[in-house]
C-alpha cells in the first residue's frame, strides 16, 4: 500500500463562508497502480491532490478530519520541513496549466535540476545532476540541447513535458497528475498520456490521475473514483465502473452525457442542473436535487456506502430493502445502451 | 544587444532637442528680461537695453535658440551665466557632486529599507510586522518632504545639536537631507515591492517550486524575487533620475548647493544659459538611467532580452 486516505474532509474557511470542498473521501493506491479521480470542475479533485501534497492554501484551507497515510507516515502530522523532504522526491505533482506552471526567468534545465539538488541525499556531483537532467529531458521527448532554453521558447505541449520531467526526475513513488492534458490539444494529449503510462510501467510509480475526461480514464486507470460535490460517490476497478451492472445515478449520467455516434441523436444528454453550492450542501444526498431516481429518503438522510466485492457506491438505491429499485436501476443502465 | 543600445542612444537626440526647445521657449515666453533683473528696475532703459544686447537677448527667439544649440554641438559650450559671467558648465560641475551624493545616499537607504521590508511584509502578509510596515509606509508617503526636513532640522540640529543644519561640507551634512529624501521614496518602494511580491507568490510556478520540495526561503530568493523585481526596478530608476533634479526640497531646506537650487535660483534670475545647461545635463542623465533600467530588465527577464535581440519584435 503506497497511499491510503481515510475519511478526508477539507474545507475553505473565510469570514464570509465555509466551502466544503472535500467531504469524507477514502481511497487507497497500491504500488504501480493508477487511480483515476473523475468529477466535474469544482468537485474537490484538486483539493484532494493538494491535501496529499500538503500544499493547501495556508490561510483558508482546513483539514477537518481524516488521515493521509503514505508509506506508513501520516502526512497530515508531519512538519513542514519533513513534508519538504517528501514533496518532489517521494510524491510529485504535474499541474494542469503548463503555460503558468514554469518559472519564466529560469531555464528549463535549472528548473528540472532543482528537484534533484533539493533531494540530493546520494551526494550526486554537479556533473551527475546535469547528466540526469539531460536523461530526463530525452525521456520526455525533448532534445537535451534545449535544457538551456527558457519556458517561453517552448510550446504548450513541450512545456507540459518539462513539467512532467520536473515531476519525474527524482523517480517519485507517487505521481499526482492534475488534469495533465486538459490544456493541450488532442494529439498532444494522447502522446503525453502514453508517455506517463510508459514511465509508470518502467519505474513502478503509483499514479493518481485527476481528470474529467472518461476517455483518459479508460486509457490509463486501474481503479476509478467518481467524485461529486466533494464526495466519492462511486469507487471501483476500471471494469466495475465501465462494465459493471451497478452504478450511482451520477455515474450513469456522466456516461450518458458522452455523445454517442451510433445513436441518431440531435441533442446532447447533459445531467440536468448544476453542482450544489459547496457553501450550502443539501441535506441528505448531495446529488439528490439532480438525480432522476431521487426518493424521499435521499433528501433527508446521507446515503451509506454499499459495497459489493470492492465496488463501492454511495446511494440509497442500494440500501437493504431497496432491491426492487436496484433491479430497476440495472435495467435502466442496460437500456442506456452501455 | 549592441544594436539596441545604439538605437536607444540615437533616440536620445530628438528627446534632448525637444527638451531644449521646450525649456527655451518657456523661458522666453515668461515676462521680464535679464537686463532688468540684473540692473534692477530703477536702472536707465538705455543701460538695460545695452546689457540685453551684450547678452544677445535682443535677437529673435529662433536665432538665439539655434545659436545656443549650435554652440553646444559644435563647440561643446553650454554658454555663460548671465549672472555670474562664468561658464555654465563650471557651476554645474561645482554643484553636481553634492546632488549626486545626496541621490546615491538616499536611493541606497530607501531601496535597502523599502525593498527588504516590502519583501518581509509580503512574505508575512497580515502579520504584525506587515501591518506596522504598511501603516508606517502610508504615513511617510503622506508626509510632505519639506515638513519632514524642517522637523528633522529642528530636532537634530537646533534642539539636540547633533548634526549641522546647512551646507554640504562633510558627510555629516548629508545625514538629514538623506533621511528627508529617502523616507518618502522608501515608503513608496515598500508598498510597491510588497504588492509585486504578493502577486508573484500567488503564481502557479511558485506552487510548482513548492511541489518540488523547495523551502520558503528558497522560493522567495530564487523563484519570486527576480519576477517581482521588474516593477520595482522601473520605479527605482525613475526615482533615481527624478531625485537628481528633484532633491530641490531637501537642498532648499538644508541650504545645500546642488542642482535643484542651481536651477531654481537661475529661473528666478532669468539666467537662461544656466537653466538650459542644467536642464539638458539632467535630461541626458535621466535618459541614460532609463536606458540602464531597460538593460537591467534584460538581465532579469530572458523574454525581454530576446525581444531586444529581435529588435523589438516579440518572440512568441
Amino acid at each position: 500500500m503506497v497511499l491510503k486516505i481515510e475519511n478526508l474532509s477539507v474545507s475553505y474557511e473565510t469570514d464570509i463562508e465555509v466551502v466544503h470542498a472535500v467531504n469524507d473521501i477514502s481511497f487507497s493506491i497500491e504500488k504501480g497502480e493508477t487511480l483515476g479521480l473523475v468529477g466535474e470542475t469544482g468537485a474537490g479533485k484538486t483539493t484532494t491532490a493538494l491535501s496529499i501534497m500538503g500544499l493547501l492554501p495556508e490561510r483558508t484551507a482546513r483539514v477537518r478530519s481524516g488521515r493521509i497515510e503514505f508509506q506508513e507516515n501520516d502526512l497530515l502530522a508531519l512538519s513542514e520541513r519533513e513534508m519538504q523532504h517528501i514533496r518532489g522526491d517521494k510524491i510529485s505533482m504535474i499541474f494542469q496549466d503548463p503555460m503558468t506552471a514554469l518559472n519564466p526567468v529560469l531555464t528549463v534545465g535549472e528548473q528540472i535540476a532543482e528537484a534533484l539538488i533539493l533531494h540530493n541525499t546520494d551526494g550526486y556531483t554537479q556533473k551527475e545532476i546535469e547528466a540526469r537532467v539531460e536523461e530526463t529531458l530525452e525521456l520526455v521527448g525533448i532534445p537535451k540541447e534545449r535544457k538551456k532554453d527558457y519556458p517561453y521558447q517552448f510550446s504548450g505541449g513541450m512545456r507540459q513535458r518539462v513539467v512532467i520531467a520536473i515531476a519525474l526526475v527524482c523517480n517519485p513513488d507517487l505521481l499526482i497528475a492534475d488534469e495533465p492534458t486538459t490544456a493541450l490539444d488532442v494529439t498532444i494529449q494522447a502522446q503525453i498520456l502514453s508517455m506517463i503510462c510508459d514511465l509508470q510501467r518502467k519505474y513502478g510509480t503509483s499514479v493518481i490521475m485527476i481528470t474529467h475526461d472518461l476517455g483518459v480514464v479508460a486509457e490509463t486507470c486501474d481503479k476509478v473514483g467518481i467524485i461529486y460535490a466533494g464526495e466519492m460517490v462511486e469507487y471501483g476497478t476500471l471494469y466495475d465502473i465501465f462494465e459493471g451492472d451497478e452504478h450511482h445515478p451520477y455515474t450513469v449520467g456522466l456516461f450518458g452525457s458522452i455523445p454517442n455516434l451510433k445513436e441518431n441523436a440531435r441533442r446532447l444528454h447533459p445531467i440536468e442542473g448544476l453542482m450544489p453550492d459547496p457553501t450550502n450542501l443539501p441535506e441528505g444526498c448531495s446529488f439528490s436535487p439532480r438525480c432522476k431516481r431521487c426518493m424521499e429518503i435521499c433528501m433527508k438522510k446521507k446515503p451509506a456506502v454499499y459495497e459489493n466485492n470492492g465496488h463501492q457506491i454511495r446511494c440509497h438505491l442500494y440500501d437493504a430493502g431497496m432491491q426492487k429499485a436496484v433491479s430497476e436501476n440495472r435495467k435502466e443502465a442496460g437500456e442506456d445502451g452501455r | 544587444m549592441v544594436k539596441f543600445v545604439v538605437k536607444r542612444l540615437l533616440y536620445m537626440i530628438p528627446v534632448l532637442l525637444g527638451v531644449a526647445f521646450l525649456v527655451f521657449a518657456i523661458l522666453s515666453l515668461t515676462p521680464g528680461d535679464p537686463g532688468t533683473i540684473i540692473l534692477g528696475i530703477t536702472a536707465k532703459p538705455e543701460d538695460i537695453a545695452s546689457l540685453n544686447a551684450q547678452l544677445g537677448y535682443d535677437r529673435p527667439f529662433f536665432i538665439r535658440f539655434f545659436n545656443y544649440i549650435g554652440d553646444i554641438i559644435f563647440h561643446f559650450d553650454l554658454g555663460t551665466s548671465y549672472q555670474s559671467r562664468e561658464p555654465v558648465i563650471d557651476s554645474i560641475l561645482a554643484r553636481f557632486p553634492n546632488t549626486l551624493k545626496l541621490t546615491i545616499f538616499s536611493m541606497s537607504v530607501s531601496s535597502v529599507i523599502g525593498i527588504s521590508l516590502g519583501i518581509l511584509s509580503a512574505v508575512r502578509q497580515y502579520s504584525v510586522l506587515d501591518h506596522v510596515c504598511v501603516i508606517t509606509a502610508l504615513i511617510f508617503a503622506c508626509i510632505p518632504g519639506f515638513w519632514l526636513g524642517l522637523m528633522l532640522l529642528m530636532l537634530f540640529s537646533l534642539k539636540l545639536g547633533w548634526l549641522p543644519p546647512y551646507g554640504a561640507g562633510s558627510l555629516r551634512h548629508f545625514i538629514l537631507p538623506t533621511i528627508t529624501v529617502s523616507m518618502t521614496s522608501a515608503a513608496g518602494l515598500l508598498r510597491l515591492t510588497r504588492s509585486a511580491m504578493l502577486e508573484t507568490i500567488r503564481q502557479e510556478y511558485i506552487r510548482t517550486a513548492k511541489a518540488k520540495g523547495a523551502s520558503e526561503k528558497r522560493i522567495i530568493v530564487r523563484h519570486a524575487l527576480r519576477n517581482a523585481m521588474i516593477p520595482v526596478i522601473t520605479t527605482l530608476g525613475t526615482s533615481f533620475g527624478a531625485s537628481l533634479g528633484g532633491a530641490i526640497i531637501a537642498e532648499t531646506v538644508f541650504a545645500m548647493p546642488g542642482m535643484g537650487t542651481l536651477i531654481t535660483t537661475a529661473i528666478r534670475q532669468k539666467d537662461i544659459p544656466t537653466v538650459m545647461g542644467a536642464t539638458l545635463f539632467l535630461a541626458t542623465l535621466f535618459s541614460l538611467i532609463i536606458l540602464i533600467v531597460d538593460l537591467l530588465y534584460a538581465f532579469i527577464d530572458p523574454r525581454i532580452k530576446a525581444k531586444y535581440r529581435n529588435g523589438g519584435k516579440s518572440h512568441e
